[in-house]
């Protein structure tokens, strides 16, 4: 640990403040006008903010996560005293939160547009996959992010193939003279956005459908509990609905459904940004700058002469070993036999260096490795056979298989 | 209406000690210091391009295995994984039972890395670090570590270059990405693995990490971070628990065209069992890998199943092969107290009676 921080201080002070004043509300009884969760949350992003405290970039983003969670773990609490202090029992406390989730996601599915994004408290743990698709892919796409995030997109009326064409002609129209060329690339880029678009709506509702059926099952088991198998905490009660999710989703995520609509999203999203590339290459073109494409060119170029480049060196210490032994005179040659190898490498590394500029004398012997020690083994009949043989000689052990447990011992 | 036990005020005490506990861990994260990447000291052996081959100082009043190791790690994430802090280190139970380490770091591949395929990384790459490690050492052969997909290009290394390979080790090493459950494999199966290289270049490590998190979502990007708030409560916790954290979302892009036929060939097309995998021009076949092996593998590994690793048995020549079962995960095989005193000594152990 680091000297400490007076900011850290601060803020473990003013923490324990708004706890112990937390506290005292929700045990009295006395509901908040707003929600504490946020509060909380925006207490700790203002403390932030004013103070300008510095953490490790490393850290950086679990905090934030940290933050994130906690809010929304703050924000299931909250939802479940305030129903049990205003009289439930802790099921019906449960339930009667089970059901507010339920009805958010009832006006989520009447949004085509809805990704996820802008779910806030407890629930945004629900839309980790999708809104992390957002956020992922916003680096990715070829235009900024925020013509995603239209006015109106989180409606039922929303849809956003009518907004960019509200009479379905633009996209069909087509181009008459010099800009005719690209005029049809920009109708087909539009076209390709909506299609991804489409498709990544397709995947959110399908995402809200399992969310919503998830529910439904935690509601059933816990309805279902005794005091046995009731959890007895809060933490518990977390624990089972992250379970119960995940039982859901994995459910899901290996159906064939989600295969499609997964490998549709992606897909139709890569043949976009295919697509805008190449507009882009063109404008590039255009102004005399060197484009994706011929860069490309010049990779591929490059990494060809490399591996060229590789194996006449190898060729060339071949040759080299090779005079050495014929300049060495044929009594050289007979005597040449395996070096001796290093009994113990490790206790003399100051000899390596040395070993590694020393002629070879063994033709078998790697560094300068001989052409077909080098090449790998093609597989030929011939070669295939002799492999074997060599590989498998008469004294070689029968086929062990021995399968241990680590756990107890191997 | 189910019986619960639990009453508000105790929900209202079990809130305020996560808030306390919050409190303390973002203090203690904010005053943390800078963590490392890897612990134990090693020599840069050899470089090319963004590739370098270290060696790991061998410990000392060990009998050394004369035949050095390899360690070729995946090229998703980094490395240090295998020596992640200093109690949780396997690199450092092969050095103290006198295995000399050696590994590849990939580095963080670029755009000019794009069009770097698996026959440069497996018969271009690994095989020049190979022959270095064989000069260095005096030796024909040398033993082959190989991680995950590192496992993969283990086994067609092997298979390619028997004579340079005396003992093979894999560890959570996807061979059948066919059996059920395999939630990764099926994901990708539809997906156009051209459309995406064409329009990426390389595909971008945040991908991966996406991927990977999804997995299992409300474990890894919920259920995470509220235990988290336990965890780093406890000072002595936090670059542990942070180690970790790095590590997970610290994802090198992957070279476009090895990505291509990677995932194509292995994944969708799941050549290694089904033949008619090429590395380059030369075919590789695993029944004609005779090198002694031992497949490690984890019982609760979520990204390489058990049965996904446990195919290579039937599909290699070999006749000295072993299996070893870790009852774990996918990460727990190489940063779990339980893996450091059970799975490391049995490398070891396996190496040293091969030698």
């Amino acid at each position: 640990m680091s000297e400490s921080n007076p900011w850290a201080e601060q803020w473990f002070n003013a923490q324990q403040q708004f706890v112990d004043a937390w506290s005292d509300m929700a045990k009295s009884g006395v509901p908040g006008n707003s929600s504490q969760s946020d509060l909380w949350a925006q207490s700790f992003d203002l403390w932030r903010k004013a103070s300008g405290a510095q953490v490790q970039p490393d850290f950086q983003q679990a905090m934030d996560k940290c933050m994130d969670m906690g809010k929304g773990y703050f924000a299931m609490a909250e939802q479940v005293s305030k129903s049990m202090n205003a009289g439930a029992e802790p099921a019906e406390a449960i339930n009667q939160w089970m059901d507010q989730l339920k009805q958010s996601l009832q006006q989520f599915g009447s949004m085509p547009g809805f990704d996820g994004s802008a779910v806030n408290g407890f629930m945004k743990q629900w839309f980790n996959p999708t809104s992390s698709w957002q956020q992922m892919t916003a680096g990715l796409m070829p235009m900024n992010q925020g013509a995603w995030q239209m006015p109106g997109m989180n409606t039922p009326s929303f849809n956003l193939g009518e907004m960019i064409d509200p009479f379905g002609t633009m996209l069909e129209a087509p181009g008459v003279g010099y800009f005719r060329e690209p005029q049809a690339k920009q109708q087909k880029g539009l076209q390709l956005a909506l299609e991804y678009n489409q498709a990544n709506q397709a995947f959110n509702q399908a995402f809200l459908q399992v969310a919503t059926e998830s529910i439904r099952d935690f509601q059933a088991r816990i309805m279902k509990m005794d005091a046995e198998t009731a959890p007895k905490s809060l933490r518990e009660l977390y624990d089972l609905w992250v379970d119960t999710s995940e039982e859901h989703y994995a459910k899901f995520a290996m159906s064939e459904e989600y295969q499609e609509l997964y490998g549709d999203m992606v897909n139709r999203l890569m043949i976009m940004k295919k697509h805008y590339s190449e507009i882009a290459d063109d404008t590039l073109r255009a102004m005399n700058l060197p484009n994706t494409r011929e860069v490309d060119t010049m990779q591929e170029r490059l990494q060809q002469l490399r591996r060229d480049n590789f194996a006449l060196k190898k060729e060339i210490s071949e040759i080299k070993s090779m005079l050495q032994q014929v300049m060495a005179g044929p009594a050289a040659t007979d005597a040449a036999a395996p070096a001796p190898r290093a009994a113990d490498v490790s206790a003399a590394p100051a000899a390596a260096p040395a070993a590694r500029k020393a002629p070879r004398k063994s033709a078998t012997r790697p560094a300068v490795a001989s052409k077909t020690a080098a090449k790998p083994v093609v597989k030929t009949a011939a070669a295939k056979k002799a492999a074997t043989k060599a590989a498998a000689p008469k004294a070689a052990p029968k086929k062990k298989t021995v399968v241990t447990k680590a756990s107890k011992g191997a | 209406m189910s019986n619960f036990q639990f009453r508000a005020d105790q929900l209202v005490d079990e809130m305020v000690q996560f808030n306390q506990n919050l409190s303390k861990g973002v203090k203690n994260l904010l005053e943390a210091d800078e963590i490392s990447s890897g612990v134990t000291p090693r020599e840069e052996i050899y470089t090319e391009d963004k590739l370098t081959l270290y060696r790991y100082q061998p410990s000392t009043g060990v009998v050394q295995n004369r035949i050095p190791t390899l360690i070729v790690y995946a090229l998703v994430n980094r490395p240090y994984m295998m020596d992640i802090q200093e109690n949780r280190s396997t690199i450092r139970g092969l050095l103290d039972s006198g295995q000399d380490v050696y590994l590849i770091d990939w580095g963080y591949p670029d755009r000019a890395d794009k069009y770097l395929t698996l026959d440069d990384y497996i018969n271009g790459y690994i095989d020049r670090c190979v022959d270095v490690m064989r000069e260095r050492h005096g030796v024909d052969k040398i033993n082959i570590l190989g991680i995950c997909q590192g496992g993969v290009f283990s086994l067609c290394y092997s298979t390619l270059h028997p004579d340079k390979v005396k003992n093979l080790v894999t560890m959570v090493t996807p061979v059948d990405c066919k059996t059920p459950g395999n939630m990764l494999s099926h994901w990708v199966q539809k997906m156009d693995i051209d459309a995406i290289v064409d329009a990426m270049g390389n595909l971008p490590g945040e991908m991966l990490n996406w991927t990977f998190l999804n997995l299992k979502p409300f474990q890894l990007m919920g259920q995470k971070y509220v235990s988290m708030v336990d965890i780093i409560a406890e000072e002595k916790n936090v670059k542990n628990f942070m180690r970790m954290e790095k590590w997970i979302f610290d994802s090198p892009d992957q070279a476009g065209e090895a990505f291509r036929q990677f995932i194509k060939d292995i994944f969708q097309q799941n050549k290694l069992v089904e033949g008619g995998l090429k590395i380059g021009k030369h075919p590789v076949d695993l029944a004609d890998l005779h090198v002694p092996i031992l497949n490690i593998f984890a019982e609760q590994d979520h990204l390489v199943p058990p049965a996904a690793s446990k195919a290579m048995r039937k599909l290699v020549g070999s006749k000295d092969y072993t299996e070893l079962s870790f009852p774990g995960g996918h990460i727990g095989i190489y940063v779990s107290g339980k893996a450091q005193a059970t799975v490391t000594p049995a490398i070891a152990e396996w190496l040293n009676k091969r030698t």
